[in-house]
């Protein structure tokens, strides 16, 4: 009877292991998608860059003017998790990604898949690049291959048991990855739509300004409510039209908070907001007013507390 | 209007020192409510929303620079909880850095006033050039030294 149940023990626990292990394969990009991927044009590729809030991670902390295309790595994401240590983006091949192909590339910004078939955590918000077309994907990476070497290798995250187990990734993917809007826009207004690409794609503004749940997935029901700051006191705000939120702000003042940053009070912005603030006004003015259209046509949700 | 600018310093001045000892917070609070309409007038007349005017122009350069000289003084030991500051802990973690950023505020400040001479600015670009570093320092100490709420 024993050595019955060892059996069907140790039978379930292979089978646990094989629908784990097919579950959570890395899923890459499928080949004509690939295949079809134009050639870049690094000049539209900057404005990517800006919006994409690459440097603001993946320079060194508070990387001013060109030191901001230096993208060695090394900054440090403190979470309940562990620490998210910052890779080197930069093209020196050895520490860097300088041999990467563009389908890797996009392999990392679609999927969170890396060359080597690896997961990225979601720490590297390619949850929300994942909504990027493939065009400005390679408009940014030619641009990136403009962009100096960085010798500098920053090691690896330092994270506790479980989170440590990469393959884990490919479970919290099946729960939470994908590329659909994270809220249903019922319009067909450009500007609204081309802010609703720029704040849930590229802009990756729900990462910070979204609460999480237990197991660091967005709670898509309070998008952009504001939620707790992960690098210290303080909450990140609610910018919806809801209580506590930017309900009072007009199109006007959000575009022009993101090009100035002064609020309607002439308070202005501080914390890890400066550095996004200052890649948005680098952006064209329509851009700038498609966010604030975005941001005005989202469901307006209270403030938490 | 220099009258009336100096007899407003030499009240904000006097009721901060009033006030001061007793509640440094509230005192920062109101230096800094008084930067933020500063601000608001110099906004206005960079977007063209109120008439470009060298004397109002003055005023909100001449607040700011009051404010860069004595802001800093309202930061005792003890003052970094409670009354709902959203001064960060980072202000007497790092005391070094908070002076740093303060001196740039300062150094901006001073060189605005100085550029601005009797009269204020003598146009919107004159004034644009003197105050855009000042605004450049609000966010380059509120990006490490406050917390919002």
């Amino acid at each position: 009877m024993i050595r019955k149940l060892a059996l069907i023990v140790v039978l379930a626990a292979i089978a646990g292991g094989l629908v784990f292990y097919v579950l959570t394969l890395p899923q890459t990009l499928p080949r004509d998608v690939l295949a079809a991927m134009p050639d870049g044009d690094a000049a539209r590729g900057e404005t990517i860059f800006w919006a994409g809030g690459c440097a603001s991670c993946h320079a060194a902390e508070k990387a001013q003017g060109d030191d901001k295309l230096k993208l060695g790595g090394g900054h440090v994401l403190a979470s309940d998790f562990g620490d998210f240590v910052v890779p080197n983006i930069s093209t020196d091949p050895q520490t860097g990604i300088g041999g990467w192909t563009a389908e890797d590339f996009a392999n990392a910004m679609l999927r969170g898949v890396a060359p080597d078939g690896a997961h990225y955590y979601p720490s590297f918000p390619w949850t929300s690049y994942a909504r990027m077309e493939t065009g400005d994907l390679a408009d940014l990476w030619a641009f990136m291959q403009t962009l100096p070497a960085v010798g500098n290798d920053p090691g690896p995250h330092r994270l506790g048991f479980p989170f440590n187990i990469r393959r884990g990734v490919g479970m919290w993917k099946l729960l939470y990855a994908g590329s659909e809007p994270a809220v249903p826009l019922d319009t067909a207004d450009d500007k609204v739509l081309r802010g609703q690409y720029l704040v849930e794609g590229l802009g990756h503004c729900g990462e910070c300004h979204t609460p999480r749940d237990f197991a660091g997935g967005l709670k898509k029901d309070l998008w952009l409510s504001g939620a707790p700051n992960p690098e210290g006191p303080g909450r990140i705000p609610n910018i919806t039209g809801g209580e506590g939120g930017i309900g009072s702000w007009s199109e006007a003042d959000i575009a022009y908070y993101l090009e100035s940053g002064f609020t309607p009070d002439f308070d202005s912005v501080g914390g890890s907001m400066v550095a996004v603030q200052e890649n948005m006004a680098k952006l064209a003015a329509e851009d700038r007013e498609a966010v604030a259209a975005y941001l005005k046509a989202i469901p307006a949700v209270d403030s938490a507390q | 209007m220099k009258k009336t600018v100096l007899a407003l310093s030499i009240v904000t001045a006097t009721a901060v020192a009033a006030f001061a000892a007793d509640d440094p917070i509230a005192a920062r609070k109101a230096i800094m409510q008084g930067n933020g309409a500063a601000a608001g007038v110099t906004a206005g007349m960079m977007k063209g929303e109120i008439a470009y005017n060298p004397a109002a122009a003055k005023l909100a350069i001449a607040s700011l620079n009051a404010a860069a000289m004595t802001f800093g003084d309202y930061f005792p030991e003890g003052s970094d909880m409670g009354a709902d500051t959203t001064a960060s802990p980072k202000i007497w973690e790092d005391p070094e850095g908070f002076k740093a950023e303060l001196a740039k505020f300062q150094s901006a400040a001073g060189a605005a006033m100085q550029a601005s001479g009797k009269a204020g600015p003598a146009d919107l670009d004159a004034f644009k050039a003197a105050m855009g570093p000042v605004l450049g320092t609000c966010k380059s100490c509120h990006e490490g030294y406050r917390v919002k709420n």
